[in-house]
């Protein structure tokens, strides 16, 4: 007898088994389920985005067209919208939409992208405070309870289904009787378990990493191959975690029953208990600083900015001489002064804000540090990450609409101080957001951790399972 | 009879190690998890009302001013916590907490906590109601799925019924016994969440008494359709084994499955439009109006008051045309936002009812909707909040638009003396009552109940027709 008879066997065995058949064909229609909701997903937003792009080019071709007007001998249209005014083109109506599109893996992991805001219209009023608003228009409920995707069958069903599969493959041949039979042959204990476990890994990891390359295939993730043979591992890794503990407990040599409440019992504390656990303690050691306080900070600074309009010119020229020359002789200059003020409450919300995310940053910090205790956390950590929505791709989003912003500025800011008026020449030189996305090198380096982590936990699992089932002789041990 | 049966249940509960486990573990994160609440709804309740007072001494303390600046200017209306929200945050984390009240806008609620939070944090946020919600049912499962099954495979069952008693009184035996086992933790935590409760909370006042009275009720509710749906799988299944696995399944059914299918089917019903869709929609209306909206017209209000008043210039007037016109365009854009907003918000509310609905294969859906509801942390109140909130800004609109209208003549220049903003009254938000939560939730309760008469059925008639072996 080899390991192949076994796994032949195991073949045979499950075809005659209708219950496992069925467990694995329940499973296989969450995972469609899953996938079809993160691509519907998908198309929410990739249409989101294109709706938004237009938006772009019209506002583009409505200030060409009135400047022509205006060129030509027209009126504008309002006296507040004149669009040669560097401060009109450049602030609302002639917004700029900086979009970052979905992460190449977004059917499979929908992650922080129906939280955090993809979009941003960028002008020159574009500050701090821009970056506090909302994301895409969701349901609060449905926001709290999150999506069916894929990441989510992985992270808590599929250890589900890895349990049914193997908390008996020792214990059930034990109290079948079959248990002295098979040892009385030239196999080892750890061989026939490794052997079973084998089959069965093959069989979850074949469907889980099969429709997760289906997704791939359907939403054009190709592009990205590093992110996802990252995917790929984090599925696999997190997998083979629990048929490895599966193993162990199997080799602790007792009853089929024990092993699945044991088992179950594992998932509970892994999956539900221990991530809510981290949650509390990081929560009520280390709070979350609150906004609120940032909203007075705002206020006070524009307060204080719009009560000393000229005295503010006076000291934004002094910080930059190079624009003095420029500015228009005319003390009057209205648009000058409200710049300057403008800028006045830019810095001090730059400031308010510097703190508040010293603060934040502090607290994930010390608040990711305890999710080296749980397997859940770590694998959806490496999933959102290869996927493309977790918080570090929507950070550097946010700080390079932030350098837009500033890029933003430098175009308009100088016009406005000298108060020069724009044409419909000017447009094509206008800055344009460009999402540069992450390397693969600084994606893998960020998933590396969880996954070094997760392969920490799947080898302790490991040595568990190899000394316990060292030790199983025979079905009297 | 039925006495010693309960006596027995509960000493072999108190006994198994299993138990002492699963309960230390479960009360630990119940007292940590109410503690936290508490002292995190008493911060940021401190921190708002503290942000509300100093948005009010900024709107008195603007000086001589012209009111449409002052409307300009507007004021921040930030949404307090209510005192039961310690138990339940529901949607709170993801509903802005702030908004800007100002002239010609009604804004969106900024600044949602879960917005600041990591990834991990979403996934396993821990709230009293979570600790009720998922862990005691499971808890009841542990404790329960042996009950008949487990007397079954010893045997035991046969002897228990020769000494005369009925199915039906030993298994109410049996649940009494798991009640009184559960009460051991649930009772400490209750004196602990009214203890909460009285102390009281700075928060606007929302019955907390009743609300949590009836809180309690509803999740004693759910508890006892898990003892009764235990005891009537481990009376029809064989061994305590299948018992255990299929009580499971519906566990994970009605608490993993169940929420987030739900989501999906409502989004999917109900579907919202995306912020772009929205804001585009919005600015149009604004811009050109819709049939039966009409924009006004500045022209128009001048030729119209130089009318109503019989004079020739509107330097005649006794009214400034501009405070006229701009009233007049609040009022345009309230019936803009109000049918935008309004359809968004039925939208919520109609996503809402899916997840209600949904509660048939899931009482959970049930019990949580309830719970927010009565902890005012749901969708509907974050409404109502919301609706106070513009009512205000469209009485200060009124207000500061009345000003210049009244006390001011054309194309002068006006200034409303520094002392004038503190005759505005402060905003003031008054929770919804126990009456109205409960109005929205009808569908909830009846779910509830429906669950319980129907798992009592069940389990009454499984019981009557379990095998003695």
């Amino acid at each position: 007898m080899t390991l192949r008879t076994v796994l032949r066997n195991e073949w045979r065995l499950l075809r005659a088994d209708r219950a496992l058949g069925l467990v694995l064909g329940v499973f296989a229609l969450l995972f469609a389920y899953a996938l079809a909701n993160g691509m519907a997903w998908v198309d929410f937003q990739e249409e989101t985005l294109a709706a938004a792009r237009e938006g772009n080019a019209e506002r583009v071709e409505s200030l060409e067209t009135e400047l022509q007007r205006i060129a030509d001998g027209g009126r504008p249209s309002s006296p507040f919208r004149d669009p040669r005014s560097p401060s009109v083109l450049g602030g609302a109506a002639g917004a700029h939409t900086a979009v970052l599109e979905p992460g190449p893996l977004t059917a499979l992991a929908v992650g922080q992208s129906d939280l955090l805001p993809y979009y941003y219209d960028v002008s020159i009023q574009t500050n701090e405070s821009s970056f506090l608003q909302n994301g895409e228009i969701e349901n609060p409920l449905n926001l709290l309870v999150g999506r069916f995707d894929l990441a989510f069958v992985v992270v808590y069903l599929l250890p589900l289904l890895i349990l049914a599969l193997s908390f008996n493959v020792l214990s059930g041949e034990r109290e079948q009787g079959t248990l002295a039979l098979t040892l009385s042959q030239p196999v080892s204990a750890r061989g026939v378990v490794s052997a079973k476990l084998a089959f069965r890994a093959i069989l979850v990891m074949g469907l889980a990493l099969g429709v997760s390359l289906l997704g791939v295939l359907f939403s054009g993730g190709f592009g990205s191959p590093g992110r996802v043979a990252l995917w790929c591992a984090a599925v696999a890794a997190y997998a083979l975690f629990w048929f490895t503990l599966a193993a162990w407990v199997n080799g602790l040599g007792r009853s089929s029953a024990w092993n699945a409440t044991v088992l179950v019992g594992a998932w509970l504390l892994l999956v539900v208990v221990l991530p809510a656990g981290v949650n509390i303690t990081a929560g009520l050691l280390h709070p979350l600083p609150s906004r609120v306080e940032m909203i007075t900070a705002q206020r006070e600074a524009s307060n204080e900015a719009v009560n000393q309009r000229s005295e503010l010119l006076a000291r934004y020229l002094e910080d930059h001489p190079e624009l003095a020359g420029g500015v228009a002789a005319d003390e009057a200059n209205r648009a000058a002064l409200a710049w300057a003020a403008t800028d006045a409450v830019n810095r001090r919300l730059e400031e308010v804000t510097g703190v508040y995310d010293e603060r934040l940053a502090a607290q994930r910090t010390l608040a990711r540090r305890y999710r080296f205790l749980s397997p859940a956390l770590l694998a959806q950590e490496a999933l959102l990450d290869a996927a493309g929505t977790g918080d570090a791709r929507f950070a550097r989003f946010r700080s390079q609409v932030r350098e837009f912003a500033e890029r933003w500025r430098t175009f308009f800011v100088p016009a406005i101080l000298a108060g020069e008026q724009m044409t419909a020449d000017v447009l094509p030189g206008v800055p344009a957001f460009r999402f540069v996305d992450e390397q693969m090198r600084e994606v893998s380096a960020r998933a590396a951790i969880p996954l070094a982590a997760l392969g920490g936990l799947l080898a302790l699992a490991g040595a568990g399972a190899v000394v316990r089932l060292r030790r199983v002789t025979g079905p009297g041990s | 009879m039925i006495r010693h049966i309960v006596r027995k249940e509960f000493t072999d509960l108190l006994r198994d190690g299993r138990f002492r486990w699963c309960a230390a573990i479960v009360g630990v994160l119940l007292l940590v998890s109410l503690g936290s609440g508490l002292v995190e709804t008493r911060r940021a309740e401190a921190a708002h009302s503290a942000a509300q007072e100093t948005a009010r001494d900024h709107w008195e303390s603007q000086g001589e001013k012209n009111p449409h600046s002052a409307a300009h200017y507007g004021i921040y209306a930030f949404k307090p916590r209510l005192p039961l929200s310690f138990l339940d945050q529901g949607v709170d984390p993801y509903t802005g907490t702030s908004v800007w009240l100002e002239a010609h806008r009604q804004n969106d609620f900024l600044m949602r906590p879960a917005q600041d939070a990591s990834a991990g944090q979403r996934l396993g946020a821990l709230t009293a109601a979570q600790v009720l919600q998922y862990l005691v049912p499971l808890l009841i499962i542990l404790l329960a799925f042996g009950a008949l099954a487990g007397e079954r495979e010893q045997g035991t069952l046969r002897q228990l019924l020769a000494t005369g008693i009925s199915r039906r009184d030993l298994a109410l035996g049996k649940a009494l016994g798991v009640a009184g086992a559960l009460a051991l933790l649930l009772i400490p935590a209750a004196i602990v969440g009214s203890a909460a409760i009285t102390v009281g909370s700075p928060g606007p006042a929302a019955t907390p008494l009743a609300r949590g009275t009836v809180l309690a009720a509803g999740y004693l509710a759910y508890f006892a359709v898990f003892v009764a749906l235990s005891l009537a799988i481990s009376a029809w299944v064989r061994s305590a084994r299948t018992a255990l696995v299929a009580l499971l399944g519906v566990w994970v059914l009605n608490g993993l499955v169940a929420p987030r299918v739900a989501v999906d089917l409502s989004k999917w019903l109900h579907p919202t439009p995306s912020a772009v869709e929205f804001a585009r929609t919005m600015e149009r209306e604004i811009r050109s109006g819709v049939p039966g909206i009409e924009r006004p017209d500045r022209d128009e209000t001048a030729a119209r008051l130089l009318a109503e008043h019989g004079v020739e210039t509107v330097d005649d007037l006794p009214v400034n045309v501009i405070g006229v016109y701009l009233q007049e365009s609040e009022e345009f854009a309230n019936q803009i936002f109000d049918r935008n907003y309004g359809a968004l918000w039925n939208r919520f509310e109609q996503q809402g009812l899916v997840h209600e609905a949904l509660s048939v294969a899931a009482p959970l859906l049930a019990v949580r909707t309830l719970s927010m509801g009565l902890a005012g942390t749901d969708v509907e109140q974050h409404r109502h909040f919301a609706t106070a909130a513009e009512e205000y800004r469209r009485d200060l609109m009124r207000r500061m638009n009345g000003d210049l209208a009244e006390n001011s003549r054309t194309g002068e220049t006006y200034l409303a003396t520094a002392d004038s903003w503190a005759e505005v009254p402060p905003f003031q938000y008054d929770a919804p009552s126990l009456a109205w939560v409960l109005q929205n939730r009808t569908l909830s309760l009846a779910m509830l109940g429906l669950w319980l008469v129907g798992a009592f059925l069940v389990a009454g008639s499984l019981v009557r027709r379990a095998e003695v072996a």
